[in-house]
């Protein structure tokens, strides 16, 4: 179906992002490729169904057939019938204001007539389960119902190959899991399907083949089972060591209070009450919509509660300003483009100290040691790779030295690398007698860093305790506020 | 009113809007009101509208308010209402006529495609774009830049625009990627909408156009 042979490629302006590869998919496999940040995944779809070189330019040496034709000369609009392609971001995936319009916005492409295009509307919906959202906007709905949506807007055209690009990025595992079954019932069916993505995990147990690449090479090529090891050693499985838990004083830092959130009528937080004591390690872990961000922005003030209280080393936080807080509490969010701004990274990580009036001392130095920030200070923030951008970000957070440092979600979209690098980077913020709060739904991770877990189910506290303790809690997989132990992560 | 051929639809809010401005006694204007206000809960449109309006009552006020001062009572309630009338009809007309529509009516009255789906892909990411603002400025004031719109702060919104810019441009190349691996830009598209004016609509159209040139005449008498 898909031949590469040698393929090299180098975007405009750019050195080889892929050095020499050969594959050849054939009908009804499913092809997983791995990799991390950076390695040419993403480049090597776009390949595939001809973006590469048609859109993106560049130079492009080897040969490319797909379904016996040779993509250099067919544009993206006739290739687009043979391979799917569904990109990884989801919201410029899915630009029209409805489902039914995104499901039919190919065929119309196509110039299928009107009663056909509502006929296969139909067809598709009842196989994906999309029947019900079909006159929704994309906005509001969640990210596996993206997901699905965006898999359902590229297969109604019936291509040979279905290709998606990381499909499961910021998804928990619920959602992962729905996604999985949905292609792997499209496998099934006969459709041949390449996933490309960075956490495999059980993923391997559908495959029929696996490429991993690694800085544009192969690294392993093979049938999925094998491959562990291959990434193990390329530490794209993260190897955590093991956490050595340590006393923490009694002091308490900060405290929520039966803390009630509401928008109109609907409730997002309910009775929400913990302690967090100084110099403590704790992960926050909960599925999309379960509430933790909303959380989170209780403790720095960007957001009041409706019911309850937040005090900060025994103070009330109500009436103060995210800009007050900031010395205190350090909030890192998950995406670092919404905050780069400066033209250096040294400036970018700066700016909060600057509005504080603290200028920069032995903290700044120390910094940049434990961030290993040296390298980078300047350079632009927006041309860095997306692990060197969450890194910097943190530190743009932890420069102010607040005494509570929170992050949402960090190892949302990074490889192995980037989480086992982040768990060695957190310890080490540990033993400075930082207290951390982390919310996540990457349990290996959030088992990792934390000595305690909260979990967080339809915005209500249903667990708090060892995560020894609280991974495998019958009551609370039942629940579904966390996955059962057995489905990898 | 969905069932009618946005065309109709688009004819009909255009003169219904019309109609408004050609109004010219306070009379006329509460009469208008009054039929605007019957269509709202039989087009069950009721409940966004007083959730929209909540934005316009200040404005509605202040409008009635400052008319008041300079000129008389007269004006000022012509002047309110006429707001109120057009803010309204303005509402039925975007919330019975949907985006793709909108696109698919121009196209099929000789607007290109390509302008057509770009003025409806717009609409499209208004709330996401509303949502990264959002994003940014609770990400920057985490760090201690104040955005919140004072004065004092005019200085720091830099560090909102710098990122949205820098994000837009990503998204919107993105969504070229998107849209040109699902055929944009191909000759033939179809549409899935299939719209046909009925003779009972083209007649409406056209008694709906005679009752607006009378109403002009009899308010200019």
């Amino acid at each position: 179906m898909i031949r590469l042979s040698d393929i090299r490629y180098r975007y405009p302006r750019t050195g080889w992002v892929l050095k020499g590869i050969d594959l050849s998919v054939d009908d009804g496999e499913y092809l997983l490729i791995g990799g991390g940040n950076g390695s040419g995944k993403s480049t090597l779809g776009y390949i595939c169904n001809g973006l590469i070189p048609h859109h993106f330019g560049g130079m492009l040496q080897g040969s490319v057939t797909v379904a016996g034709l040779n993509t250099l000369k067919q544009n993206v609009s006739d290739l687009f019938v043979y391979v799917g392609l569904v990109l990884q971001n989801a919201d410029a995936q899915l630009f029209n204001s409805t489902v039914e319009d995104e499901i039919a916005f190919g065929l119309e492409s196509l110039g299928v007539p009107g009663p056909e295009i509502g006929e296969r509307i139909r067809e598709i919906s009842v196989t994906l389960g999309l029947e019900d959202l079909l006159s929704r906007s994309p906005v509001t709905l969640s990210g596996g119902e993206k997901r699905l949506v965006a898999v359902a807007s590229v297969l109604v055209l019936n291509p040979s190959v279905l290709l998606l690009d990381e499909p499961y990025g910021d998804l928990d595992w619920a959602a992962s899991e729905k996604v999985r079954q949905t292609l792997l019932k499209i496998n099934q069916n006969g459709k041949t399907v390449i996933v490309t993505e960075q956490r495999l995990g059980n993923l391997l147990e559908d495959a029929t083949g696996c490429l991993i690449l690694d800085e544009g090479k192969v690294l392993y090529q093979g049938i999925a089972q094998h491959v562990h090891e291959a990434l193990s050693r390329a530490h794209l499985l993260p190897n955590y060591s093991k956490r050595h838990n340590k006393p923490v004083g009694k002091a308490t830092l900060l405290s929520a209070r039966d803390l009630s959130y509401r928008i109109g009528e609907k409730e997002i937080l309910t009775g929400v009450s913990f302690d967090l004591r100084k110099g403590e390690s704790v992960a926050l872990i909960g599925r999309n919509g379960s509430g933790k961000t909303t959380l989170l922005k209780h403790f720095n003030g960007l957001l009041k509660p409706s019911a309850g209280k937040v005090t900060f080393l025994g103070e009330d936080i109500r009436g103060k300003s995210p800009s007050e807080m900031a010395a205190h509490v350090g909030l890192s969010f998950q995406n670092p483009n919404d905050q780069f701004f400066k033209y250096r990274v040294k400036d970018e990580v700066l700016v909060g100290p600057r509005k504080l009036g603290k200028l920069p001392g032995e903290w700044t130095k120390e910094m940049w040691d434990v961030f290993d920030l040296h390298g980078l200070l300047n350079r632009s923030p927006y041309r860095l790779s997306e692990g060197e951008k969450k890194r910097v970000s943190l530190a743009s957070i932890l420069a102010m030295r607040p005494q509570l440092l929170i992050l949402d979600e960090p190892t949302s979209g990074q490889d192995g690398r980037f989480r086992e690098a982040l768990a060695i980077l957190l310890a080490a913020l540990d033993n400075l007698d930082f207290t951390l709060l982390i919310a996540t739904h990457d349990l290996e991770f959030a088992h990792a860093i934390a000595d305690r877990w909260i979990v967080l189910h339809d915005g209500r506290v249903v667990g708090d305790g060892s995560p020894d303790a609280l991974w495998g809690d019958k009551r609370l997989v039942q629940l579904g506020a966390l996955p059962s132990p057995e489905a990898g992560n | 009113m969905t069932r009618l051929d946005p065309r109709t639809r688009l004819a009909l809010g255009l003169m219904a809007i019309a109609a408004v401005f050609v109004a010219r006694e306070p009379e006329t204007l509460v009469v208008e009101s009054i039929i605007l206000l019957a269509a709202l809960p039989l087009l069950r449109l009721g409940k966004e509208w007083a959730h929209s309006f909540r934005y316009f009552w200040p404005m509605l006020g202040l409008v009635f308010v400052i008319a008041f001062f300079s000129f008389n009572l007269q004006v000022a309630l012509l002047l309110a209402i006429r707001l109120f009338n057009l803010l309204t009809a303005s509402f039925v007309f975007f919330r019975t006529v949907g985006p793709e529509e909108m696109g698919a009516t121009l196209n099929k009255l000789g607007v290109p495609y390509s302008f057509a789906f770009i003025l409806t892909t717009a609409m499209r990411y208004v709330p996401l774009i509303r949502q990264k603002i959002r994003n940014i400025i609770d990400a920057q004031s985490s760090r201690g830049i104040d955005l919140r719109p004072r004065l004092k702060n005019i200085g720091n919104f830099l560090a909102l625009l710098m990122p949205l810019l820098a994000q837009s441009f990503v998204l919107s190349d993105e969504l070229a990627l998107a849209m040109e691996s699902r055929g944009f830009g191909r000759k033939d598209r179809s549409s899935r909408r299939q719209y046909d004016l009925t003779f009972w609509e083209c007649a409406l159209m056209v008694g709906a156009l005679l009752l607006l040139v009378l109403f002009a005449f009899w308010e200019r008498r």
